[in-house]
């Protein structure tokens, strides 16, 4: 598995950015990323430089277009065809979705709690939601500084809610990169997992965001292994048991990489909070230090249909997670998992 | 082909598109689109207090409220905020969206305007779209004119 830096939300000129996508780009380099996904508001025109910005920078250009819309802020990445965000109704987003889908892309919430209008329009997720699974992603963490922010915490626990109820469904960070400025706040970074690395890297890019490999961070890259008789499962990933072995404990290995953007990013030094969490809230929790390496876990998973992990510790005088994986999911536990 | 529109917004009028569609008859060089709204900002206090407070309340925890009515400056002054997007016989040729309440865009054969699409300005069915994201003033002014390169710049 590749894991990929990738930053998912940005703009440029071409809707209210103040920047192009090649000084996007670079700037994305310049902080150790690999890969950005273009989301211009309602508009896919930056796309014409993309070529010359990814020889310029090195940077992989994801095409995507965020659906700002008078309820809610949509964004979709990968689509290779326009879909209309003008028709879009309070109650009839899954039309919309189902474009997005024919097209070959995938769709998330953005900023789903963000005040709405006339603050920031359209930013306050207010479409009827049918069916979770539909949607491919919520950004979780939007902005800079993310794990702190109220609105985030209640995108995080949306998430959660909906893992809970058996939906499949990724999360992942944005910037809403509008500009090159300097800050000093912490930026978060969403890995994607490429399984293939001899695939198209837009399309396989694509494919981690639809089967929820990914991992986000702050700080050193986080992810999660399960076992299942020999064989591994990672993030995304479902462990299948018979039910009369759901009681069995299940070995999870979580693995923490901190050499990834070295130097692009600091945390004060400190032993970290290293958590496996599920439906049942935290199984197990383990202090790690800032050093690469692996924990192996060996959980009472019965009950649970779903586990990742978290890695928790001190960012700018303030305790707070530090990393998030995407979920593995667990079939034949005691309480049965969705199968889609 | 030359067209303008002079037309008057409120805030009920807001989360609606209004489509303005044309016909261009003979291929042409370029199209242009100039369009303006007015005011911006509402600049009446009061009025953007009470929309903020319903706002908050609609949108923010109860436990944040507080705070967030503390901090509501932040999103002074309130804007009205109407986009532009633009459609061909073929389909979508892009859209402009950003705060700046007067445009003055283009689009041709292999330039266009940031966020429309480059392409032939074909004979068919045009249509420009003017999306009402936020109308907090009780009067929104607007005037859209929209020519071909062929006619004069109204």
């Amino acid at each position: 598995m590749k894991w990929v830096a990738s930053e998912l939300h940005t703009h440029t000129y071409h809707s209210d950015g103040g920047q192009s996508l090649s000084e996007l780009a670079a700037g994305a380099a310049a902080l150790g990323y690999a890969c950005i996904a273009l989301t211009d508001h309602n508009t896919m025109a930056g796309l014409r430089e993309r070529e010359e910005a990814e020889r310029e920078t090195g940077i992989r250009i994801l095409p995507g277009m965020e659906w700002t819309t008078f309820y809610g802020h949509m964004v979709t990445i990968g689509a290779r065809t326009f879909a209309d965000w003008r028709k879009a109704h309070p109650r009839r987003i899954h039309e919309g979705v189902a474009e997005v889908h024919r097209h070959g892309g995938v769709a998330g919430l953005a900023h789903p709690f963000r005040i709405g209008s006339p603050a920031c329009t359209g930013c306050f997720w207010e479409y009827e939601i049918a069916d979770w699974n539909d949607f491919d992603y919520i950004e979780v963490w939007s902005g800079t500084w993310a794990p702190i922010k109220t609105d985030n915490a209640r995108a995080f626990a949306l998430w959660t809610e909906r893992l809970n109820a058996g939906d499949r469904i990724a999360a992942t960070s944005g910037r809403d990169w509008h500009r090159q400025e300097d800050t000093d706040e912490p930026l978060s970074v969403t890995y994607l997992g490429l399984a293939d690395e001899e695939a198209p890297f837009a399309d396989e890019a694509v494919r981690a965001l639809r089967e929820g490999r990914v991992s986000v961070t702050i700080g050193p890259l986080l992810t999660l292994e399960a076992e299942l008789e020999g064989r591994k499962i990672g993030i995304g990933g479902v462990v299948a048991r018979a039910a009369a072995e759901a009681s069995h404990p299940l070995a999870v290995t979580a693995s923490l990489r901190f050499g990834d953007r070295e130097g692009r990013w600091t945390l004060p030094a400190q032993i970290y909070s290293l958590r496996i969490v599920g439906s049942g809230g935290v199984l197990a929790e383990r202090p790690v230090g800032a050093a690469d390496g692996d924990s192996r876990f060996e959980l009472d998973a019965g009950g649970e249909t779903w586990l990742r992990a978290e890695l928790w510790g001190v960012a700018r005088d303030a305790r707070t997670m530090i990393a998030f994986t995407n979920a593995i999911y667990l079939e034949g536990a005691e309480q049965g998992g969705d199968t889609p | 082909m030359r067209m303008e529109i002079v037309n008057e917004v409120g805030p009920s009028d807001a989360r609606t598109h209004l489509r303005y569609p044309f016909e261009i008859r003979e291929p042409s060089a370029a199209l242009h689109i100039r369009f303006a709204y007015a005011p911006k900002t509402l600049e009446d206090r009061e009025s953007a207090r009470r929309l903020m407070e319903q706002s908050i309340a609609q949108y923010v925890t109860p436990e944040q409220r507080e705070r967030a009515l503390e901090n509501v400056e932040r999103y002074y002054p309130l804007k009205n905020l109407i986009t532009i997007s633009v459609d061909d016989a073929q389909g979508y040729r892009g859209a402009c969206h950003r705060q700046d309440p007067e445009q003055l865009l283009f689009l041709s054969e292999r330039e266009a305007s940031p966020g429309l699409y480059p392409g032939p300005i074909a004979p068919g069915q045009w249509c420009v779209t003017l999306s009402l994201h936020a109308v907090v003033t009780a009067k929104c002014g607007y005037k859209l004119e929209i020519w071909t390169e062929e006619e004069t710049q109204p």
